[in-house]
């Protein structure tokens, strides 16, 4: 029988394990089970919170993209605090990752957050979240785009490998790009890498073996600022309007008894188009605006700029409201609403894509009306447009 | 008094709890997990039925269901009357389950040849001196940050994955290895000598032999930090597996899918931790 005492040998040992525990403990903060269970926790701190009266307290979440930049800016320069004070209401506003903003909207520990209109309605909708759109900020009119090495063409994609974050607008815009072309039959047979968007870059220009990567800016401008011989195939600017940038609010505190939501959604709108007027005016004035937001995502003025040109801003009310009160909003949601039931991210439940209605500003449904969870509302932007905020 | 003195059993270092006892309390941990986790179910759907967060039983049903029973959503659909066993196997769940699998077990083979070397370390001084400052170092280094290097050197496809859990792993089993080997009494190592064995006898049959058993409870120990790199792998890019699969879940709050992807996992680690230490008592009953 041996010897089981380490003796000389010890500090090793602990050194050893100490590697080991300190691996898992850094597994453990990005395992899903502790996300799981940080929202568990943070949901019941909701839950007990009592509902205080005074000056009632509202929190915004927002993710970086150059459409949702201002949101930093517009807090950071007063702006917000102003147009709070006029309501009575408190507005905070606070940066997440973006799935993570979503997390937390969902699990009700923010009250409105940024989301494109397609995580609108696969992740607060389709979890029986009743959701509204009340800010129609911008439409992705180039951010996204299906890049490829080598000239290749779109009919050539099938067999190929493509990397891309999948279930998001960027698996939405490869299957626009084929349909567009004519090529919605070899959907099936693309081969998709889901890759996280922290390691797309580098995994895509570190190998010429990989040919197609679909992403957003500014992993876009990275990608074709670094690789020689990769260019754009298809950009969100082809399907305009399709892939929209929304202020998302839920729809309870939106019908507060004590008005308290109405005066938050009131502020914030009325915040926001302040911060659009300032940020798309010319000269001087606008510099401030823009070097604000930039510094949101720590982006350069000029590499923001380049965003913001392929960023279509619905910078007036008016704008916006004609946009969310048009037909072709309808025709773009549907879209969106039948590429998420085609995959399943309207839940494994949902046995039809009218499971999860969505409600326009004419009143109209689209979908089954008993079960409405998203709802376009254009009557604050309205009350901006009209100078009534 | 007499039921003082009952209670005071179950605080007694001394307590012996009959079968019955042990198994029963064994257990209640299990179902308080339960019970707190539908409770929170419950209030959940009370507040919001179609909550997709805290999924009650019968959206897990319907979960576990589907990813037993169904083809994944890029795979191509059963026929109606395809056979039971045929919709098992074809299902997202054995589909990623074995991919998954796959790279594991490669990572396990490719820790034998780490396991030896630890082994050599210790026994051949020169071996030592060669590669023990090296790996002490490297077993600093946190493997997770090495990803992009590692996606350029090995490509985006299993290896890369395969890699990084052995570069996780590897140089703790080499230093633990290396640890257990050393504790052997030097005068075992003499005596065989003595005994007319070569070097090779004392390294393979003296020294391994014994220290086998404690290397196999390391290589249990490591199954989390392999599982877990595994899943961090496969979680950044990847299509398909078990990450790959609560990675996209996780995109639209597919807690039903995911919580039972989770259960599955902690039973597949637990049936290959009871596997390994059932051979170890088998193999090596005297230890």
């Amino acid at each position: 029988m041996h010897c089981r005492i380490y003796g000389n040998h010890s500090r090793s040992l602990r050194d050893a394990a100490g590697s080991r525990l300190f691996i898992s403990v850094c597994r453990l903060c990005r395992s899903l089970p502790f996300a799981a269970l940080v929202t568990l926790i943070s949901v019941g701190f909701v839950l007990e919170a009592p509902a205080h009266a005074a000056a009632p307290t509202f929190t915004v979440g927002w993710s970086v993209y150059a459409g949702w930049n201002p949101y930093f800016y517009m807090a950071k320069s007063g702006i917000l605090k102003k147009w709070a004070d006029k309501y009575g209401v408190v507005i905070k506003v606070q940066r997440f990752d973006y799935a993570a903003s979503l997390d937390a909207f969902v699990g009700k520990n923010i009250d409105a957050c940024t989301m494109t209109n397609m995580e609108a309605l696969d992740m607060p909708a389709a979890a029986g979240v009743d959701s509204t759109a009340m800010i129609v900020g911008d439409y992705s009119n180039g951010n996204d785009a299906v890049l490829a090495r080598n000239n290749l063409t779109l009919a050539q994609l099938p067999g190929k490998r493509i990397m891309l974050v999948q279930k998001t607008v960027s698996e939405y815009l490869l299957e626009r790009a084929m349909d567009v072309n004519g090529l919605a039959a070899q959907i099936p047979q693309l081969h998709l890498m889901n890759t996280s968007d922290s390691d797309l870059v580098g995994a895509f220009l570190g190998n010429q073996s990989n040919q197609v990567a679909v992403t957003w800016k500014p992993l876009v401008s990275q990608i074709l600022a670094q690789g020689g011989n990769v260019k754009p195939l298809f950009d969100s600017s082809k399907i305009p309007g399709e892939i929209l940038d929304l202020l998302v609010v839920r729809t309870d505190i939106l019908q507060r008894s004590d008005g308290s939501g109405a005066r938050f959604a009131k502020a914030i709108t009325g915040a926001w188009y302040e911060t659009m007027t300032q940020l798309t005016a010319q000269g001087a004035a606008s510099q401030a605006a823009i070097s604000g937001s930039a510094s949101a995502s720590g982006d350069s003025v000029a590499s923001y700029k380049e965003q913001l040109r392929t960023t279509y801003l619905f910078s007036t009310p008016k704008s916006a409201v004609e946009f969310s009160e048009s037909p072709t909003i309808k025709q773009k949601m549907d879209l969106v609403r039948q590429f998420c039931f085609r995959h399943q991210l309207l839940g494994q439940n949902i046995t039809s894509v009218n499971d999860v209605g969505i409600r326009y500003p004419d009143g109209s449904v689209q979908g089954k009306g008993d079960r409405v969870r998203l709802r376009i509302d254009s009557s604050y932007m309205k009350l901006a447009e009209q100078g009534k905020l | 008094m007499a039921s003082i003195a009952v209670l005071g059993q179950f605080a007694d270092i001394q307590g012996r709890p009959r079968k019955l006892w042990t198994q029963s309390l064994s257990w209640v941990l299990f179902l308080v997990g339960v019970f707190v986790y539908s409770q929170f179910s419950i209030v959940r759907h009370k507040e919001n039925p179609e909550d997709r967060v805290v999924p009650s039983v019968s959206q897990l049903y319907q979960g576990i269901k589907s990813a037993v029973l169904e083809p994944a959503e890029e795979d191509d659909a059963l026929d109606a009357n395809a056979s039971t066993y045929q919709r098992l196997t074809h299902s997202m769940l054995a589909k990623d389950t074995l991919s998954s699998a796959g790279r594991f077990f490669a990572a396990i083979l490719l820790l034998v040849p780490a396991i030896l070397l630890g082994l050599h370390m210790a026994v051949f001084p020169f071996a030592e001196a060669f590669f023990l400052r090296f790996i002490l170092f490297f077993d600093k280094i946190v493997a997770l940050s090495l990803l992009p290097i590692l996606f350029i050197a090995f490509g985006i496809g299993d290896w890369a994955k395969i890699m990084l859990m052995v570069i996780g792993v590897a140089p703790t089993l080499m230093l633990d290895t290396y640890n257990l080997a050393k504790a052997v009494p030097r005068e075992q190592v003499v005596k065989a000598f003595t005994l007319k064995s070569s070097n090779l006898d004392i390294t393979y049959r003296v020294v391994l032999k014994q220290i086998l058993p404690q290397i196999i409870n390391s290589v249990r120990l490591n199954l989390k930090p392999l599982a877990l790199f595994l899943f961090a792998g496969e979680m950044i890019v990847s299509s398909d597996g078990l990450a790959y699969r609560i990675g996209i879940m996780r995109r639209h709050m597919g807690m039903d899918i995911i919580i039972p992807y989770i259960l599955w996992v902690a039973v597949l680690l637990f049936g290959m931790d009871s596997l390994l230490r059932f051979a170890n008592r088998r193999l090596h009953p005297w230890f």
